[in-house]
């Protein structure tokens, strides 16, 4: 959060503007993310019924198995929501929404000299150090969700890797690379889902970041978060919508002097 | 050995009537659609043995133990492998077999492979399919010198129990060192050689580095992701929330 003033007044004018953040491509795949997140996680948890990795518990193996009605269909079911995860993000990402996702990895991804410094002291502030220092103004996205957006890109791509050679395992010739999937599925998974615990929290409890969770509906930001969260991004946003007008007058006198031109020739 | 299932089926096989014509290998093969280059069942050669004219050789058939403790359960990752509740058979339930053949190598007796056809872990079965008709295992009913016998050791009065109550001797293929509770026994003759006893049970190095890192490193991250929201949540709750500060 921001420490500079702005009074009352102009928070609550600002806090009811709204600024666009995201767009119909990004909200409709995250939410996909989401279901999808939502089946495969809990079926995904119920495969794993080895004693020695004894890790799920014997009340969970049983819902799951007797919810699908035995292990091959929970297997199935888990092996096709997958499938249709992995289809459906890689043809939004490279086919369908190309467009919004590769801007978005060129503008909103990439770390610059404040995201580095304000990595270096969110988490001591986090802590209750360092309280009195400004945070670094920062862009679109903030350092953190940046470098978790690293987590989340990574993750996926090798989970989504590993799951489609253990799916497909009867035509891969080498037994290794199945079983390596497996730590490597399971851990990719962990990665971006102890990300998840703190993402969901961020964004549906957290106050500061309130007017991130609706915009994952609309689309849209109050501007007083955008100015306080996101002071870079909101400066292009005003730049933007200045550029926008200073356009439209200019177009707009341009006619004109045309007009009077037109109207100088008549008489 | 203890035993938790109501019946215990198992092989006692007579080494002395065996005279290694692999009948059994091929009823097998047969029976269970075993694809070219692999098979549930051996017959193991140990070789002739003694100075002539005083000369023997002992045939051993050898095929999966139905263990009581069976390593190849253990390290199943999604449970298709079982041991059969009802009568304590080694199971695969083939469609939940994701084919990671972690199983193989567990097994101190080597008798899985991975079917190329199905891409899944197999082994022998019992001929549950056939027992279930009432019929005897293939490796048994075609047994010419009736070397096999198949049924349920906790019944005193199944033909293995009376075969085992009958023998001059009986061995069981386990040692000091690993006793997975093997429910082949073998009388009429010595089995115990190192050529036929088990193996530690081994494990595929991704197996070694799932359960000592990914889970414990997993289990780690998961968990104070969880407790550092929980406090921010707590605190929250106690703070309150401001209007207009976002």
């Amino acid at each position: 959060m921001s420490h500079e003033y702005i009074p009352l007044s102009l928070r609550k004018k600002l806090f009811n503007k709204e600024i666009k953040k995201h767009n119909l491509a990004n909200i409709l795949t995250h939410w996909f993310n989401v279901l999808s997140w939502l089946l495969l996680l809990p079926t995904g948890l119920g495969i794993l019924a080895s004693p020695r990795l004894g890790l799920v518990p014997e009340v969970w193996l049983d819902a799951t198995r007797q919810m699908f009605g035995g292990t091959a269909n929970l297997i199935k079911f888990h092996y096709s929501v997958g499938l249709l995860w992995m289809f459906v993000l890689t043809f939004n990402i490279f086919i369908g929404f190309r467009k919004y996702f590769v801007s978005f990895a060129g503008e909103r991804m990439l770390l610059d000299k404040d995201d580095i410094e304000w990595l270096k002291v969110k988490p001591l502030q986090m802590m209750g150090l360092l309280k009195g220092k400004t945070l670094p103004p920062q862009d679109a996205y903030n350092a953190g969700q940046k470098a978790y957006s690293y987590v989340v890109i990574l993750g996926t791509f090798f989970i989504g890797l590993t799951g489609v050679i253990m799916t497909f395992s009867k035509y891969i010739p080498w037994k290794w690379l199945v079983q390596w999937s497996l730590p490597v599925h399971f851990s990719a998974v962990g990665a971006v889902f102890a990300g998840v615990i703190i993402h969901i929290y961020m964004g549906a409890a957290f106050p500061e970041e309130r007017s991130a969770f609706f915009s994952m509906f609309t689309g849209k930001v109050n501007a007083l978060y955008a100015r306080l969260h996101h002071y870079k991004w909101y400066q292009r946003k005003l730049q933007e919508e200045d550029d926008w007008e200073e356009r439209v007058l200019a177009e707009g006198r341009e006619l004109r002097t045309k007009e009077h031109a037109a109207e100088a020739a008549g008489d | 050995m203890a035993t938790n299932t109501k019946k215990r089926y198992g092989f006692v096989i007579d080494v002395s009537r065996c005279i290694d014509c692999r009948a059994c290998l091929v009823s097998c093969k047969v029976e269970n659609s075993v694809p070219e280059d692999h098979t549930r069942i051996w017959v193991r050669d140990l070789g002739v043995e003694g100075e002539f004219p005083n000369l023997k050789q002992t045939f051993v058939p050898y095929n999966c133990m139905h263990c009581e403790e069976p390593p190849c359960v253990d390290v199943c990752t999604s449970g298709a492998t079982y041991k059969d509740p009802e009568n304590g058979l080694i199971q695969i339930d083939q469609e939940a077999c994701i084919g990671c053949g972690l199983c193989l190598p567990a097994c101190p007796y080597n008798v899985r492979y991975l079917n190329p056809e199905t891409g899944k872990a197999d082994k022998c079965n019992g001929c549950i399919q056939r027992v279930e008709q009432g019929l005897q295992p293939a490796c048994v009913q075609t047994c010419v010198g009736d070397a096999r016998t198949f049924g349920d050791l906790n019944d005193l009065n199944s033909d293995v129990s009376i075969a085992l109550k009958n023998a001059k001797s009986v061995q069981r293929l386990a040692t000091d060192d690993v006793d997975t509770g093997p429910n082949i026994y073998y009388i009429n003759g010595d089995v115990m050689q190192a050529s036929l006893l088990p193996r530690e049970p081994s494990y595929a190095s991704a197996e070694t580095f799932w359960r000592k890192v990914a889970v414990p490193a997993v289990v780690a991250g998961v968990g104070l992701s969880f407790l550092g929201q929980a406090v921010f949540f707590a605190k929250q709750l106690v703070d309150g929330e401001k209007d207009f500060e976002e």
